[in-house]
């Protein structure tokens, strides 16, 4: 277990990286486009393109980091009022709920990325339109993998506190 | 079966589960159903995240995160004080325009409350405002401006509804003026009513505080400039904004330091991809939606009840009302826009018309007790219990509600700027 949260962190100190270095890049070549337009009356063809592509892999590595963080948004109108256990269990399920989707996801993107391949389109750079599209199953089975890590950490604390308390009303 | 699976969704969705995953989840059984392949759904997923215009929701939310946590709140902040302080109410004054103009940019994701809340409230209360007055005003603050460019909720609506970012934000305008200017009039007269001392006009002070705020503020020149005279588009717009914000901040002023950068950037991306993913979550299980005629099977089924538009309008803005308290401002936009919006056109509301309803509902659902978000956020903020705050925003909410009901049956209001 211990390995496995060693793991989420360093992924996830990956993730903040990439995360800078697109969005640092995303400003430059946004500002540099209208620079480009305004004063040499030319631009970056590829431009566009890229910056399309840096908004969808800002955006999901954002989500899976959401999902470390725990700050995807959600209704939480029921889990405020409850017990600390209570709130254990909610967590729970939905923490399996979620990891459940997340499967099916990612088998969906895999089979996305597939049928891609096949209509071998090309992107920005002459580069194959399935390559910046990896991110999506890169990024689902990484939300797949954190939402199992939560789960399971969650129900091994959960144990430990019904079994605590459990003791503490025996003696 | 499809009942148990209703349920289900519904109960996860209450309970907790990240809504993204409750969307899916529902599109993905839907999309078994009908004997579609699930990768249906990542085609509409990544369609939605490479449109062009989705580029301004990074830059815009990142420029926002900068400016929330630099000292420019404090500076924008002492000089409107310099300016308007003289004024009977100064200090509520300066509170609600700086608050209005700071949501606007930051975009009601509670940043508002956090970063200015957190020095208006002392300043109000050592300005002798009572208590429940200004914890009224900072928590109400958390949305008010949400209906001024470049407000990130109008972004979504334009991209959500497919109409004219740069119409919206000329729309939100007047009924976002309206306002604040009965919220204006309401702090000033309680201010009058409980004799708060005011301060006098110094010329050297608005001097300085001028220079103070220097840098910061040409930034509405630029943001409003450059979209209203049709020069820039909304992304390009977006892009000088996060450049002009970052070199501000950053390089002139040095408020944020090179090595706090990156968690600045962390933290407001991973706001944008829980928007992002939403977004394109949503989209496929919208698109289902409409397949399926949903919207028109709501229409008739809304129809059978009643065929004047105005109460279809009271109907909606309960309605939304509900769902601004339960939902924050954009996940309501992204699954509720879709459904209603073909139904009000039905009706024959006018959708830009539609679009201020909508976010001037969600706006005052965020403050609506129980559950609405600003709230809690201010709540945690200020650690005064729930109840406090709940008993301190009523005022508030009643001006706001008022506001709405002119904006809903006085549509001249949002459409008189677009001519």
């Amino acid at each position: 277990m211990d390995r496995w949260e060693r793991m989420d962190e360093f992924m996830s100190r990956v993730e903040a990286a990439l995360l800078v270095t697109f969005l640092g890049l995303m400003i430059l070549v946004a500002f540099s486009q209208i620079v480009l337009r305004n004063l040499f009356f030319t631009g970056l063809d590829w431009g566009d393109s890229l910056l399309r592509n840096l908004v969808l892999w800002i955006g999901f590595i954002g989500a899976t980091l959401a999902t470390k963080d725990g700050k995807h948004i959600n209704i939480d109108v029921v889990s405020r009022g409850l017990s600390p256990v209570g709130k254990n269990l909610v967590t729970g399920i939905t923490h399996l709920f979620a990891f459940a989707v997340c499967c099916a996801l990612t088998y969906a993107t895999l089979k996305f990325i597939r049928n891609e391949m096949q209509m071998g389109q090309k992107t920005f750079l002459n580069i194959p339109v399935w390559i910046p599209e990896l991110i999506l199953p890169m990024t689902f089975s990484l939300m797949t993998f954190r939402f199992g890590l939560r789960f399971l950490k969650n129900l091994s604390k959960t144990g430990q506190r019904v079994f605590v308390e459990g003791r503490g009303k025996g003696s | 079966m499809t009942f148990i699976l209703i349920f289900i969704a519904l109960l996860v969705l209450f309970l907790g589960a990240p809504l993204f995953t409750v969307v899916s989840g529902v599109t993905l059984y839907l999309l078994f159903v009908a004997d579609i392949d699930s990768s249906a759904m990542i085609i509409e997923m990544y369609r939605m995240a490479t449109t062009p215009i989705l580029v301004a929701i990074p830059l815009f939310t990142f420029a926002g995160y900068l400016l929330s946590e630099s000292k420019a709140p404090k500076r924008l902040i002492g000089l409107t004080d310099a300016l308007l302080g003289w004024l009977p109410g100064g200090l509520s004054v300066i509170a609600l325009i700086t608050c209005s103009a700071f949501t606007a940019l930051t975009g009601a994701t509670g940043l508002t409350i956090i970063a200015l809340g957190g020095i208006l409230l002392p300043a109000l209360q050592q300005g002798r405002y009572p208590e429940k007055f200004s914890l009224g005003l900072v928590t109400n603050s958390g949305t008010l401006g949400v209906l001024f460019p470049p407000s990130l909720p109008i972004i979504i609506y334009a991209i959500v509804s497919k109409l004219q970012i740069s119409q919206l934000f000329l729309a939100g305008l007047l009924p976002g003026m309206l306002m604040l200017a009965l919220l204006l009039a309401f702090s000033v007269r309680m201010a009058m009513v409980n004799k708060i001392p005011r301060t006098k006009f110094n010329g050297l002070q608005v001097l300085k505080a001028i220079r103070e705020a220097m840098w910061e503020l040409p930034l509405p020149l630029v943001v409003l400039g450059g979209i209203y005279s049709g020069y820039f588009a909304v992304s390009e717009a977006a892009a000088i904004t996060a450049v002009y914000v970052f070199l501000v901040e950053v390089i002139i002023c040095r408020d944020i330091r090179w090595r706090d950068l990156p968690q600045v950037m962390r933290k407001s991306m991973v706001l944008v991809g829980g928007i992002l993913i939403i977004l394109g979550a949503a989209l496929g299980f919208t698109n289902f939606l409409i397949d399926a005629e949903v919207p028109m099977k709501l229409f008739n089924f809304v129809k059978a009840y009643t065929d004047s538009p105005y109460l279809f309008l009271i109907l909606l803005n309960l309605f939304l009302l509900v769902v601004g308290c339960l939902m924050d401002i954009f996940s309501a936009l992204i699954v509720v826009v879709p459904l209603i919006g073909p139904v009000a056109q039905a009706y024959g509301i006018n959708p830009v018309h539609l679009a201020v309803i909508f976010i001037a509902n969600l706006q005052i659902g965020a403050l609506t007790p129980p559950v609405g978000m600003s709230l809690f956020i201010s709540s945690l903020r200020f650690e005064r219990p729930m109840s406090k705050i709940i008993s301190a925003s009523l005022p508030f909410i009643a001006i706001l509600l008022f506001v709405l009901a002119i904006i809903t049956y006085v549509p001249w209001l949002s459409l008189a700027l677009l001519k």
